[in-house]
């Protein structure tokens, strides 16, 4: 890979695109079959996987790890909001609350069964699941806005229990869990992280390029107009609830056992304005989105840190602008360049 | 026999306005019916209620001796009663294959592959004229072309009948020509029902085989469409919207 | 006693609340930066007096004017362009609340801030207790908004395009309203309303930034309960939610006492969504 730069901060499409070209030529003459299934978009995006796994934890720091892990969190966070908000039309504040019930939930297993907290994490995103159902099913036959002050509702009523129960929880001090490596492992965990977030997206991408996704997409554009063409709306609203709420309890079943502190602030609102601004930032509706917002908040606010907390505050800036005047995001913005190459 | 759906004595209230009250109607099967009346007079209220979105307060309503009450709007569908809207509504966001793809998915057959389900949603494109759009997105269309794209996506829900809500509305005459031929072809080479609210008279009564009037909720006349134009109450009804 | 504070509280919940209920009922907007139109009021009214010594009774309206025209604003530069899509105006306002409430952080600073109260001492209520008269009368200033709204909505033209406009756009638009003008005064009505509570409410509870949530909150629980675009609804909505509040702070716990509304909310919403007065759509 001899020209190409060293991509320690990930770009996405960008990087996939030069990458794509280069290598094809040099796999033709290993297996011809592959071509067929391999096309550029795919090759270089194992190459990014590769430089993925391979540069950041060797090149980077410790702390910059960290911050790798994080955006890799909030990466499947914003995915799986996205999935629900951006393609069913579901906008749900409740979207970090159940991220904190995977938290939670399996820390408390492990803290009071003793339960390995790998079980404890398959525990937490069936827990969240089972509540993302419920949640579902309870909004059904609620309009955006009556469904998203429930979700609201919802979220917080977890929260303040969270935080009065400490006798169980621990409340604002925060529950000390155990970790997943026997052996802390700031490495190990990068690369579980990044594992669950590729199997995480490579569903969510095969889900959207399927029929369910344009059933989504469906729902999101008319629901009455949809029922009307035969889409059981009700299926696919509880079926998107339930999945991406799974999603959100796996992310915080990692990220408390990451953490290996769980406090309130997971389940909160503002770490859901944080997925939410994610999301739009980088684009509400598209794949790569909210990737991209992930990774671009994420570091951003490291660097801003430096100077006090004000990234919330520019992050919401940029958020409404972007809604205002860009709604698809940065990727939308990114596909009108494509589409008109001489604009300034 | 052939009475494909069958409703007795509908009643609707929402709050204090009554939309329907005592309606008996039939469709048979091959018809083209027409449903008029002046504005408010429950014909939108009757479609939504024979395509399940709200529940009636009294009467029955049957498809091919099934019953309708009580069935969402999507098994209603896939039973085999379409519709288009009143105010078109395609889906904006998606591209017009997609839009067909929508009425092919939401007919619930196992079994069949992607690659075959776009063959036939192109299949419905050529038949209604829509081929060289496909790859757009219904929201650059023009009106006719997005009823064009509804009518679509009705059809690829295979349907027996296909209710029409004031579908000539806001079309100039060519378009309205338009609509018309791809209304007769609909009708004769996919053998569809129609049950068609309009305001553009002359069409609808040219088309119709029969002619149900409402107003104020209730049926007040229904015959073939020259009898059902020169009854005095029918026009009294008319003439007493345009004082309103 | 602590009936009487939910009834007082219930009154500017309810005047909160209407605030609330004619955005969404004109615009089918849920403006969630009620909270910090709220607290921003509060801010000014604060400074007015104390930073700049002017009598109370001037500041409090100064400061609703100022919310009004940030009401205007608001509607023009970001409410306006999402009509018609639901989905980006909820999370327009959402992250916009985000936004007030940490600028409010960073402008004004963390720390409580309570304007003067315009009277002082108590008064015995009927031989039972004594009650506090800066509280009284915020209640009968609420009352006096009320009986101004009511006013205002079924008698003067204002009041009665804003009526046309909710129940049918359209039809409105044929007869000559100017949706336009009438949203954006609109959403500066609700925002004064917001503004109105807070300068009400704040010598009583003085202000911070992490107030505005809980301002939102009871104002959406109450718009739900009542009924969205009922007036008699708000009224009725907010006494309730104040009482039950109050009751239940006092007698079951403290720490819960938001949950009654979340609770209250999704309640409503679950089992009858157009609440005790609203319509059934």
């Amino acid at each position: 890979m001899g020209s190409e730069p060293k991509d320690t901060f990930p770009r996405g499409e960008r990087a996939i695109g030069r990458n794509g070209e280069g290598e094809k030529e040099k796999i033709e003459p290993l297996d011809e079959s592959w071509i067929e299934i391999m096309d550029g978009k795919k090759i270089g995006f194992l190459i990014f996987l590769l430089i993925l796994a391979i540069f950041p934890p060797f090149v980077l720091s410790q702390y910059w790890l960290h911050v790798m892990i994080i955006s890799l969190f909030y990466v499947m966070m914003a995915s799986s909001w996205n999935l629900l908000a951006g393609f069913t039309g579901q906008v749900s504040f409740a979207h970090a609350a159940f991220s904190g019930v995977g938290a939670y939930l399996s820390g408390m297993l492990a803290v009071f069964l003793g339960l390995s907290p790998w079980l404890g994490i398959a525990a937490g995103t069936f827990g969240a699941a089972v509540l993302g159902l419920g949640l579902g099913f309870l909004c059904i036959r609620m309009g955006g806005i009556y469904l998203s002050l429930t979700t609201l509702g919802f979220s917080e009523i977890l929260r303040i229990v969270i935080t009065n129960e400490d006798h169980w929880t621990r409340g604002t001090m925060g529950l000390q869990v155990p970790g997943l490596f026997a052996v802390y492992s700031k490495t190990s965990y990068y690369f579980l992280f990044l594992f669950f977030a590729v199997v995480m997206l490579v569903f969510i991408r095969r889900l959207i390029r399927s029929e369910w996704g344009v059933t989504f997409r469906a729902v999101l554009n008319d629901e009455v107009a949809a029922s009307a063409s035969g889409i059981n709306t009700i299926r696919v609203r509880i079926l998107a609830f339930t999945l991406t709420s799974a999603m959100a309890g796996l992310a915080g079943g990692l990220y408390g056992h990451y953490l290996m502190l769980i406090t309130p602030d997971i389940p909160s609102l503002g770490q859901m304005f944080l997925v939410l601004a994610m999301a739009v930032i980088g684009g509400m509706g598209s794949f790569a989105g909210p990737i991209l917002g992930s990774f671009i908040l994420e570091f951003l606010s490291e660097y801003i840190r430096s100077w006090g907390e004000y990234h919330v505050l520019l992050y919401g800036l940029i958020a409404l602008i972007m809604a205002r005047f860009a709604p698809e995001g940065i990727m939308g913005l990114w596909a009108k360049r494509r589409r008109n190459p001489w604009a300034s | 026999m052939g009475v494909l759906i069958e409703g007795k004595n509908l009643s609707k209230a929402f709050g204090g306005l009554t939309a329907v009250k005592g309606v008996d109607f039939h469709l048979s099967a091959g018809e083209i019916v027409g449903l008029i009346g002046p504005n408010g007079a429950g014909k939108t209220t009757l479609f939504n209620l024979i395509t399940g979105i709200f529940p009636p307060d009294t009467g029955t309503l049957s498809f091919k001796g099934q019953t309708l009450l009580e069935r969402k709007p999507f098994e209603i569908c896939r039973l085999g009663i379409g519709r288009t809207f009143q105010i078109v509504r395609p889906f904006l966001k998606m591209t017009c294959l997609e839009n067909i793809l929508v009425g092919i998915i939401g007919r619930g057959e196992k079994g069949r592959g992607k690659g075959e389900k776009h063959e036939e949603a192109r299949e419905i494109l050529k038949v209604t004229g829509l081929s060289a759009h496909e790859p757009r997105l219904a929201k650059d269309l023009t009106l006719i072309e997005k009823k064009r794209l509804e009518m679509a996506r009705a059809l690829a829900t295979k349907p027996g009948v296909i209710l029409l809500d004031e579908v000539l509305a806001g079309l100039n005459p060519s378009e309205i020509q338009q609509a018309l031929e791809l209304i007769e072809k609909i009708r004769s080479q996919f053998q569809i029902t129609l049950f068609w609210i309009e305001h553009v008279m002359g069409a609808i009564m040219k088309a119709s085989d029969r002619v149900i009037v409402l107003d104020q909720g209730r049926k007040i006349k229904e015959g073939k469409p020259l009898e059902v134009v020169s009854d005095p109450r029918v026009i009294e009804a008319y003439l007493g919207e345009e004082n309103a | 006693m602590y009936v009487t504070n939910g009834i007082v509280i219930g009154v500017i919940n309810a005047i909160s609340a209407i605030g609330v209920s004619l955005i969404v009922g004109i615009m089918k907007v849920v403006n969630f930066a009620h909270g910090e139109l709220y607290i921003f009021a509060g801010y000014f009214s604060y400074h007015l007096s104390v930073s700049l010594g002017l009598h109370p009774l001037l500041a409090m309206p100064i400061s609703i004017f100022l919310v009004f025209v940030i009401g205007l604003v608001m509607e023009k530069t970001l409410i306006r362009p999402t009509y018609g899509d639901d989905m980006y105006s909820l999370i327009i306002t959402f992250v916009l609340s985000i936004v007030l409430q940490n600028a409010a952080l960073l402008i004004f600073g963390p720390y409580p801030n309570k304007p003067p109260s315009l009277v002082t001492g108590a008064t015995n209520i009927l031989g039972f207790f004594h009650y506090g008269n800066q509280r009284l009368l915020s209640f009968f200033i609420s009352l006096g908004i009320l009986f101004f709204i009511f006013y205002l909505i079924k008698k003067t033209w204002f009041g009665k395009s804003i009526r046309a406009v909710s129940q049918d756009r359209e039809m409105s638009g044929l007869m000559g309203v100017d949706h336009y003008r009438i949203n954006m005064l609109s959403f500066g009505l609700g925002a004064s309303l917001a503004g109105a509570a807070g300068v009400i409410l704040a010598p009583i509870f003085p202000v911070t930034p992490s107030a505005s949530s809980a301002v939102s909150l009871t104002a959406f629980v109450v718009v739900v309960l009542g009924g969205m675009g009922s007036l008699k609804g708000c009224i009725v909505g907010g006494l309730v939610l104040g009482i039950i509040e109050n009751l239940g702070a006092a007698y079951i716990s403290t720490m819960y006492r938001h949950i009654f509304a979340f609770v209250i909310l999704i309640l409503v919403l679950v089992f009858r969504p157009w609440g005790l007065y609203g319509q059934r759509t």
